[in-house]
């Protein structure tokens, strides 16, 4: 039964060495036989699934001696099922699309072989087997976004994502051989059963063990998953084919986040790298978000939509709900490829007829004409504080009644309640005629949304971590002092009221055309829409250190 | 210092006696003499170290790491693939010192020199290849060569991968061994190695992009340049591959 977790891995590379060794006689038929293959792959990681749903014992798979191990567990399978899965897609659809390219069976070939990999990457039972996964994708993902090698602006930005992902193999190396110093095997069970066994090892530099790991794991997850400044390779590789841009999207950026859950185990006798973790994933989800909303091209748009998402992934990671970011990356992966994958249709279709309806979100959203006539807002804001704090605690307490007990799921729920007041705050700002059929349908769109989400994520917190005890644990570890974290929602939600106040009055009251206020607001689009002049300062540093390797070899005579 | 640690430190390069390797490797035309050059190289400084006799001392290795930091961080600035390939060399190489005397007695530091030298080899004779053909093998002279010459830019690209330590070939065993095992005894040095790994990345992706990538030249026809027979294409596949498997084994030797 553990084996099926080695035939899954196994397929595609069997598809992209028979289409290598075959091309003459396969021709282009070899995209067809790389399809089969991947169905196949999709049929026994269900299978696999299947099984573990059903209750089959966790195991492991051994390939070789001390390395080669793949584990045949929970969270494997899963992502397995989700890598296939996205994978099969993206196949089907480069049959046709890719047709005209050149290279069309190499194209193949290297997405069998990226998908193998990354089904080892997700199955990883052993330090090793884990950084070579880890590695591998980042030079196969420069090779597929150089797909037409003409191009070489595809590949500039391609060797932006290679060498940030290079950056991000370093630390997952660091923390390896930590772990294999602590505790004299690679594989990642007895790891965890060790340390489980002695959590306040000393090691490197005197550091607990258990921290300095999984701040070098998070660090690799950061890089992989486009964290704020690890993030500017993400929005520029949009020269790649699409469905290079689907499958990286929706199965690769998101790898963090599973990483993140692989050390689970660690992250429970951390102190405080989660709290980290969140500040990061916050800063980037608030930071990614602006960005989008500043392009103008959809494609890059769609980058930075990335970056945010990635950055709340991260960020459920550093509340301790780690299922709930597994759920996430799947979800995002799910809509995120559709995007991009149907975004080329979009842009034809909108070059013969836009699509948008002159409607009151149009006029809203696109004309920026808020309504002049309103109900009274206070009722509003009642309406807009209260209904979404309802549904949102409600639900939660369904699912779980000690679910307010955890500060992960305050957090969450606080940001589940800034999301359902934003949004009924931005429909009370429409016209006026039909706000109560559009607040009816924000408030019932908002709540199925939340029930999804809530059921959901609890019945992947029951099927990745079916300990109670340890689900606790993770949560234990993402806890921050009860007074700085009453503090910090506080000061949160008078910002936010704050903001909404402001927007109120000054709507209320009409813009001055050049105040002070206006003016920041100016510059602050400008460094928005400038990305912060991250771009312009790596490559400013990438030069400089070409400069100064290229002085010291004319100083040293080119010996 | 014997000696014996001093003619060791030209062959297993130390900085400054590391321009003797590169200056007798840019001196050398033909490319299976250069090949041969790589391969026995860091064999005969391997073969001189237990000569010397006694422990080596300490700042010997800082001195390698140093070494090969430097040349690691020179080779990103470089275009002419013959001295990339000596750089990387010199880069690579200083690295045996840090394997330990134990590795160097069992016999196996001559097994990682051999998984680093052979893919340096490799490229010496796609080297000899590109300069028969065009005359130089220089980046941003012609581009393109993933179209005028398919199968040769194929194995010219993952041997170059295989020389910047990518996973499953020798050098990225050997250089996960040395992280491994510097980790505990000087966390510094671990980092130092790591930055220099990334800077084989860097300085690989570039000679990628320089020769291999962009569109070719349309004022010269393709059939001007023969590609490499399939014969010897599957020969360096095989030799590649061949490597590969020798990695798997050499990853037997981890701590």
């Amino acid at each position: 039964m553990e084996g099926l977790i080695a035939v899954v891995a196994a397929l595609p590379l069997v598809s992209a060495g028979l289409i290598q060794l075959l091309s003459g006689r396969l021709g282009r038929g070899g995209a067809r036989l790389s399809v089969a293959f991947v169905v196949a792959t999709f049929g026994v990681a269900a299978v696999a699934l299947g099984l573990t749903l059903s209750g089959a014992d966790t195991g492991q798979a051994t390939l070789g001696g001390a390395w080669g191990i793949l584990l045949f567990d929970p969270l494997s399978t899963l992502m397995a099922l989700v890598i296939a899965g996205i994978s099969l897609v993206v196949h089907v659809y480069s049959l046709r699309y890719m047709a005209d390219e050149p290279g069309y069976l190499r194209f193949f070939v290297l997405l069998d072989v990226m998908t193998a990999v990354l089904l080892v990457m997700v199955s990883a039972g052993d330090l090793i087997t884990l950084v070579i996964a880890w590695h591998l994708v980042g030079v196969l993902l420069y090779f597929l976004l150089g797909q037409d090698t003409r191009d070489t602006s595809a590949y500039r930005y391609a060797f932006w994502t290679l060498i940030t992902y290079r950056i991000g193999d370093l630390p997952l190396v660091l923390a390896a051989a930590l772990l294999y110093h602590a505790f004299g095997t690679w594989s990642l069970p007895e790891i965890f059963a060790g340390l489980a066994a002695d959590p306040g090892m000393p090691t490197f530099l005197g550091l607990p063990l258990a921290g300095t790991v999984g701040g070098l794991v998070a660090l690799a997850a950061f890089a992989r998953s486009a964290q704020f400044l690890l993030h500017t390779w993400l929005p520029y590789t949009m020269a790649g084919p699409t469905p290079v841009s689907a499958l990286m999207h929706a199965g690769i950026v998101n790898a963090g986040g599973f990483l993140i859950n692989r050390f689970a185990p660690v992250y429970v006798h951390t102190d405080d790298v989660l709290h980290v973790v969140f500040v990061v994933g916050l800063i980037t989800a608030v930071i990614g978000s602006a960005l989008m909303l500043t392009q103008n091209d959809i494609k890059k748009s769609l980058g930075y939509s990335t970056m945010g998402q990635m950055g709340f992934m991260i960020m459920e990671c550093g509340v301790g709900a780690f299922s709930l970011a597994i759920f996430h990356l799947i979800a995002h992966g799910l809509f995120k490829g559709t995007l991009f994958l149907g975004a080329g249709g979009v842009i034809n279709a909108a070059r013969a007829e836009d699509g948008a309806p002159k409607e009151d979100l149009y006029t809203f959203v696109v004309e920026r004409r808020p309504a002049r006539n309103r109900l009274p807002w206070l009722l509003m804001a009642a309406i807009t504080l209260a209904v979404p704090i309802s549904i949102l605690a409600l639900t939660h307490w369904l699912v779980a009644q000690d679910y307010f007990q955890k500060q992960g799921a305050i957090v969450l729920l606080f940001f589940g309640w800034v999301t359902g007041a934003q949004l009924l705050f931005a429909t009370y700002r429409m016209r006026a005629q039909n706000l109560w059929r559009l607040v009816t349908l924000s408030i019932f769109s908002f709540a199925v949304v939340v029930i999804g989400y809530t059921l959901i994520s609890h019945a992947f917190d029951l099927f990745l971590y079916p300990d109670e005890a340890f689900r606790a644990q993770i949560y234990a570890a993402a806890q921050v002092d009860l007074f700085w974290f009453d503090l910090l929602v506080g000061l949160i939600t008078a910002l936010i009221v704050l903001g909404w106040l402001l927007t109120y009055y000054a709507e209320n009251n009409g813009q001055p055309s050049r105040t002070r206020a206006s003016r920041a607001w100016m510059s602050f689009y400008a460094l928005v829409s400038r990305e912060f002049y991250l771009p312009d300062l790596y490559t400013r540093l990438t030069r400089a250190l070409l400069a100064a390797a290229g002085r010291l070899n004319i100083w040293l005579r080119w010996v | 210092m014997s000696l014996s640690y001093l003619l060791a430190a030209v062959f297993l390069p130390l900085f400054p006696l590391s321009a003797v390797f590169t200056a007798v490797y840019q001196r050398l035309g033909h490319p299976a003499l250069r090949a041969a050059l790589l391969l026995a190289w860091p064999q005969i400084g391997l073969a001189l170290v237990p000569a010397a006799g006694g422990p080596a001392p300490d700042w010997l290795a800082a001195l390698a790491l140093a070494t090969s930091a430097l040349y690691a961080f020179r080779a990103i600035a470089l275009r002419e693939l013959g001295q990339w390939t000596a750089f990387l060399a010199v880069s690579l190489w200083p690295l045996l010192w840090l394997i330990g005397p134990g590795a160097a007695e069992a016999g196996s530091g001559h097994l990682h020199a051999l998984g680093m030298s052979v893919p340096l080899a490799l490229l010496a004779l796609l080297t000899g290849g590109l300069e028969q053909r065009f005359g130089a093998a220089y980046t941003g002279l012609y581009a393109g060569l993933a179209q005028t010459v398919p199968r040769l830019a194929g194995v010219l690209v993952v041997a170059m991968l295989a020389s910047a330590a990518l996973p499953l070939f020798p050098a990225f065993f050997t250089m996960l061994a040395l992280v491994v095992s510097s980790t505990q005894a000087a966390p510094a040095a671990s980092l130092v190695l790591l930055a220099i790994w990334l800077l084989w990345s860097w300085a690989a992706a570039r000679m990628v992009q320089g020769l291999v990538i962009g569109p070719a030249d349309p004022d010269t026809p393709e059939y001007r340049f023969a590609d490499l027979g399939r014969g010897p294409a599957w020969a360096y596949a095989a030799a590649l591959a061949a490597l590969a498997v020798g990695g798997l084994i050499l990853s037997g030797g981890l701590p």
